[in-house]
């Protein structure tokens, strides 16, 4: 489970985001949305320890992630994964390198059983011949197919996917949907998915978090989302253009 | 109007900030630095690209810079007819001073400002952060092994490049001063003590991690998209060769 108490961040003197909380229940996926520059990115960063708030706290599965020292969420982040906005492919590795490794690194399998999962995730993201192409070498959906596979092959509990369809094209966001929904199923995962694609992210997610200017003005359920007289979150979830957002 | 004072205070927090930077970042590459904490393959890729790729351009420049100084000495070696002097004079200078300053330089210019372009580049696309996601400590996978590459290939690039500053001298004594190579040789054997070697070699060493502290520093702390990194270069550029000339004066005042 994941608890988000009361974060709040600042940069150069701005409020990113204010006073936050809200909580993810084990094997549940969180839909986080809202206009770009909410501080979605921000608050997942927050969340996995990659930027620490400015106050609040954070627990997973019941451990105060801001009290451990940088070695302690080490250990605590070999059970996240994380897909990011912008891919962060090392770009000195070829593709098949990139995707193996954490378990490289973790030192947990034999180059063997590494081998096999890798070949087994190319084929599930559709990428079976793209092993020794650089990341420089692939088009934006195939690297962001490769980041999820980079994310789950250690097939972590947590996992973060920071806006995995951006700039897709409908098939490819598609994919990667099925993706996220076929690893939940088949592990169990909890995780959270920031995204502006509402009819994707609507079939993925049980509850959801809106963020406008750094403000939580969202938090439950489908039904609720569905039902909510709130005029800027029924706007961005009808992906209404009758007024303008933010 | 901008406040004087207000901008050295900012001025002197940003130097603050930066030293202080710096040594953090001695203090961790010192920590993870142990043989067994270290990443095989990263150390031996960053060897490679750091030491064989510098190896061409440290030769030429080294030919040259030993000709040159022969060609400067030769109207004083000329007009006394101190032939037998020509290998001790710029044997002396080029092991001493300009072997390490001219190399140091020269790598500074090329691996540490692609170091930290790299490292930039690598901070400003999530791909540290990426690290971190997957519990990489990127000061141990990143910082650790490039300072050590440019600790090892600068001591190793100095000892090539002395030797080709040396072998260029002869050369251009031989053919523009008619000085045979084979008095240059005994010149250098002669008048040439093994601490004016070593005393160069000591300065490597000192330049190399002064190279690799500063260049990995500013890499890891680019912010701003590729307008950051271009800052980042060019701070790492000026910083390592502001060290080097203050190591430099530091070293030849310590060991005379």
């Amino acid at each position: 489970m994941i608890r988000v108490e009361n974060i709040s961040k600042s940069h150069l003197g701005r409020p990113v985001l204010r006073d936050i909380s809200f909580v993810v229940e084990d094997g549940s996926n969180l839909g986080l949305i809202g206009p770009g520059g909410s501080g979605k990115t921000v608050l997942l960063k927050i969340i996995c320890g990659l930027i620490r708030p400015d106050s609040g706290k954070i627990f997973i599965n019941d451990v105060d992630v801001m009290s451990l020292k940088e070695t302690e969420l080490a250990e605590l982040r070999k059970g996240l994964g994380m897909l990011f906005q912008n891919y962060a492919l090392f770009d000195d590795m070829t593709v098949s390198e990139n995707i193996a490794f954490p378990l490289r690194q973790a030192g947990t399998a034999s180059e063997e059983e590494i081998q096999g999962l890798v070949k087994g995730l190319l084929q599930e993201i559709g990428l079976p011949t793209a092993a020794e192409k650089y990341p420089n070498e692939l088009s934006g959906g195939m690297k962001k197919r490769v980041s999820f596979a980079r994310a789950v092959i250690h097939q972590p509990p947590i996992l973060f996917y920071d806006d995995p369809t951006a700039g897709l094209d409908p098939v490819t966001s598609s994919k990667i949907f099925r993706l996220l929904t076929q690893m939940k199923a088949e592990h169990g995962t909890t995780s959270i998915t920031v995204s502006h694609d509402i009819d994707g992210i609507k079939e993925i997610c049980e509850n959801f978090v809106m963020l406008e200017r750094g403000e939580l003005i969202f938090y439950g359920s489908r039904e609720e989302i569905e039902a909510t007289d709130i005029k800027f979150v029924r706007q961005f979830w009808d992906a209404s253009s009758d007024d303008e957002l933010g | 109007m901008i406040n004087p004072l207000k901008k050295i205070g900012a001025q002197f927090l940003d130097w603050a900030d930066t030293v202080g930077g710096l040594v953090v970042m001695m203090g961790r590459v010192f920590a993870n630095a142990a043989p067994w904490k270290l990443d095989g393959p990263q150390v031996w890729r960053s060897l490679y690209r750091i030491g064989v790729n510098s190896f061409p351009i440290v030769v030429v420049t080294a030919l040259l810079t030993g000709a040159i100084m022969v060609i400067q000495a030769g109207m004083f070696i000329q007009k006394y007819g101190a032939y037998g002097l020509l290998g001790w004079g710029a044997g002396y200078s080029i092991l001493r001073e300009v072997g390490p300053i001219l190399i140091g330089l020269m790598f500074s210019g090329r691996v540490g400002a692609n170091t930290t372009a790299e490292l930039g580049t690598m901070k400003i696309t999530d791909q540290v952060d990426a690290l971190r996601a997957l519990a990489i400590d990127p000061v141990r996978y990143l910082v650790v092994p490039r300072v050590i590459s440019m600790v090892f290939m600068l001591l190793v690039l100095v000892i090539i490049g002395d030797f080709a500053a040396l072998f260029g001298g002869a050369i251009t004594g031989q053919l523009l001063l008619g000085v045979d190579w084979k008095l240059f040789v005994w010149s250098i054997i002669e008048y040439i003590k093994l601490e004016d070697f070593t005393h160069g070699l000591w300065k490597a060493l000192v330049f190399g991690y002064s190279i690799g502290i500063i260049s990995c520093y500013f890499g890891m702390r680019t912010s701003g998209g590729a307008m950051g990194v271009g800052r980042a270069v060019n701070a790492s550029v000026v910083g390592s060769a502001i060290a080097i000339f203050v190591f430099d004066y530091f070293i030849t005042y310590a060991m005379h």
